[in-house]
């Protein structure tokens, strides 16, 4: 009798009849929405964990993301013009222990960096006595306007005619533009360098008239995103006797705006930051180099350890592109994530 | 059916062959002249672009590199003048004009061999004249790396270690951020803001939180990793030129990976909202769980971006240079890039620019035809690699 219970019941009972443990832990699996044996999860409990689990994974990218950047405003507000004090500031982690805010520091209050910044912070040392912070901030703005302004635009009527007019040879010569991507940078750097001495245009020129022919990634993402337009536009405004430059300028720049915009927008950020074009090709006596370069020979000036005006400085370099940046994120991601779709 | 289509076509084709005839008078042709001349005119702008700055940089860089044209030979165009009228003196590395005798009289391939040769800074007459090259010679030398080409390109592929790490960890975020959550865009937006940072400003502000009181070694508990103390290399001491500097080369790949998360974290955003999502389900239908549906159907959906970025960010990496220039700095008692950390660029800039005592264009240019060859081969490894998994 035994036996034959016991064959014909083993599967059934050892299915059924879990330790009391087994029971418990599945059922916390249950409640943390995995399935067990023991216990089914409902699908609705799974995903609400998943939601939690990836809150707490992307909060915690967030933070390591977005903490340098408080870490540098925080900085900019440390007292390191004493030297006794100096060391603390490096030890900083969320706030520093000794501020600016001081009865020695006679102006500016706990702004005491700024205030040394846009005072005499770019004029001491080894620099020319002549440079401002400011002259730094306007020529940053003529590098990063004017160029990425009229460089959109050649990039555009370049794009608008690859896309959209049929030429003789356009396919040949849209190759050989683009194989100009393969050649890096820093390769044709020296024979720049040379160039530009020839040409005069070792000052401020270096980093304008280059880009105001327009750069071919630029032109290469407004004409993916005109090949999206539909060309019946064009063909009805060409019936009614528009001719190209008016359809450019009165059809194509309008409908292509946000692109346009976005692909402006990252130019300029690159231009802004444009550390090596300023170091290469201008002289650092000279009156035309750009913020980070100056951000460069401030720091080579200031005395070793006074370092907290050199984070002020860093705040005003990044504090205006973050909040273009904030301003325009839907259209520049919208854009980025176009790029990534079509690729 | 068969009959009514041909009846279509053949009316579609009278249709086709009557329209010709019709503007085959002055519209047409003045409408393709229009064509062509718009189109050339609007494309002027970046064709000469393109030419001037780009490829004739690029000729005029090769035929740069053969010669010995530094910062003292002139006028470029009178130098070029004498290279095509078959002047030698141009390939003459023992001209007054480059300095005195650093090569033989006729030599066009010095700089590429003065590239690749061990120890080339202090055996050439001219160099052993010039004390910082002495020094430079001395603190590369003693066997370890006598080449500034091989100690800069064994930094920049040690900077590559960046490029896989970058990528599990933005696949990850990337598909944290595609799961359907609240404020999926927001979080884009964090992630994304060190990309449009200025490098300056993040690498002074890093230089700072890595030092040894500085944030990280507070986070592991007091002065545990000397990340900064490396930064100025120990010649003298007995390792061996690859294990100085990793801890202050690693700190670089930290940042850099930190820099480039967020770019690579949207194109992969966007690539997985582009996974076909009726395919999911179909594998989930049939009992796939979701690691088997991650790496059986999103993973081959997502590879043409994971391959475009990774192409991007090689040839990006093989060309860094504003990181580790900025982080530790020219080397200053030596006035040369800091061969414990620098990128073979550095040595394009020192050489090529007016950095150098006496400066190089032909070196820098040199420098820079190797860099191009090197990167357009890997490139293209790349693609045969592709083009192999495809068969």
């Amino acid at each position: 009798m035994e036996n034959v219970i016991n064959e014909n019941n083993v599967p059934a009972e050892e299915e059924v009849h879990y330790s009391t443990f087994r029971h418990a832990v599945g059922a916390v699996l249950a409640f943390f929405g995995f399935s067990s044996k023991t216990h089914r999860a409902s699908k609705k409990r799974a995903k609400l964990v998943g939601d939690i689990v990836t809150y707490i994974v992307l909060l915690f990218g967030a933070f390591l993301m977005v903490y340098p950047f408080w870490w540098m405003i925080a900085g900019s507000f440390a007292n390191t013009w004493d030297s006794s004090t100096a060391d603390l500031f490096r030890e900083m982690v969320w706030w520093p222990s000794v501020s600016t805010w001081n009865s020695e520091m006679p102006y500016g209050g706990i702004f005491y960096n700024y205030y040394k910044l846009f005072q005499d912070g770019f004029s001491g040392g080894i620099f020319n006595p002549a440079f401002s912070y400011w002259r730094a901030v306007g020529n940053n703005l003529i590098y990063s306007i004017v160029p990425v302004v009229v460089g959109v635009i050649t990039s555009t009527m370049a794009a608008f005619s690859f896309a959209k007019i049929n030429w003789f040879g356009r396919d040949k010569v849209f190759l050989f533009l683009l194989a100009a991507i393969m050649v890096p940078g820093p390769s044709i750097m020296a024979a720049q360098y040379v160039l530009y001495g020839t040409w005069n245009m070792r000052n401020a020129l270096a980093l304008v008239v280059p880009g105001l022919f327009g750069s071919i990634m630029t032109a290469f993402f407004i004409r993916q995103f005109l090949f999206g337009l539909p060309t019946s536009i064009i063909e009805a405004a060409k019936i009614d006797g528009a001719g190209y430059p008016r359809i450019f300028f009165g059809f194509i720049l309008p409908l292509a705006l946000p692109a346009i915009m976005a692909q402006g927008l990252l130019s300029f950020m690159g231009c802004w930051n444009n550390y090596m074009g300023s170091f290469i090709f201008i002289d650092p006596g000279s009156q035309w180099i750009n913020l980070p370069h100056a951000m460069y020979i401030m720091n080579n000036a200031v005395d070793g350890n006074n370092t907290a005006p050199v984070i002020a400085a860093s705040v005003m370099c990044v504090l205006p592109v973050i909040i273009l940046f904030a301003c325009f994120q839907k259209m520049i991601i919208g854009s980025l994530m176009l790029t990534g779709s079509k690729e | 059916m068969e009959e009514n289509i041909t009846v279509a076509q053949a009316a579609e084709a009278v249709a086709e062959a009557v329209i010709p005839e019709k503007k085959k008078r002055k519209p047409v042709n003045q409408q393709k002249l229009q064509d062509n001349i718009w189109g050339w005119a609007f494309c002027l702008p970046l064709i000469v672009g393109t030419v001037v700055f780009v490829y004739f940089a690029l000729v005029i860089a090769l035929l740069l590199s053969f010669t010995n044209y530094n910062v003292n030979s002139g006028g470029i165009w009178e130098y070029l003048g004498k290279m095509f009228s078959g002047d030698k003196s141009v390939f003459d590395m023992t001209a007054e004009s480059a300095g005195g005798v650093i090569g033989k009289e006729y030599d066009p391939f010095y700089w590429y061999r003065f590239a690749f040769s061990e120890k080339a800074w202090f055996t050439s007459d001219w160099a052993k004249t010039q004390p910082i090259y002495n020094e430079v010679g001395e603190i590369i030398g003693f066997g370890r790396t006598s080449n500034a080409m091989w100690a800069t390109m064994f930094n920049t592929v040690f900077y590559l270690i960046g490029i896989p790490i970058g990528m599990v960890l933005s696949v990850f975020f990337a598909v944290c951020m595609s799961r359907d959550i609240k404020g999926g865009s927001v979080f884009r937006v964090l992630y994304y803001l060190p990309c449009v940072a200025s490098t300056i400003a993040i690498v002074y502000t890093f230089r700072i939180m890595f030092t040894d009181d500085g944030v990280f070694n507070q986070i592991l508990g007091g002065k545990v990793i000397p990340w900064l103390g490396e930064g100025n290399p120990d010649w003298g001491g007995k390792d061996p030129y690859w294990t100085q500097g990793l801890l202050s080369k690693t700190m670089i790949v930290i940042m850099s990976v930190w820099k480039g998360l967020g770019g690579t974290i949207i194109l992969y955003v966007a690539g997985l909202s582009g996974v076909n999502a009726s395919t999911k389900e179909a594998a989930q239908i049939d009992g796939a769980n979701g690691w088997t549906t991650f790496w059986k159907v999103t993973m081959p959906d997502l590879y043409p971006v994971i391959f475009y970025n990774v192409v991007t960010a090689v040839i990006g990496g093989m060309q860094i240079y504003a990181e580790p220039e900025l982080f530790f700095g020219t080397n200053v008692a030596q006035g040369y890039p800091n061969l414990m950390t620098s990128g073979f660029v550095s040595l394009i800039w020192y050489h090529g620019t007016a950095k150098s005592p006496s400066a190089y264009p032909s070196q820098g240019a040199a420098y820079g035809m190797i860099l191009a060859v090197i990167i357009l081969i890997l490139t293209l490894f790349q693609f045969w690699l592709d083009s192999r998994k495809k068969d």
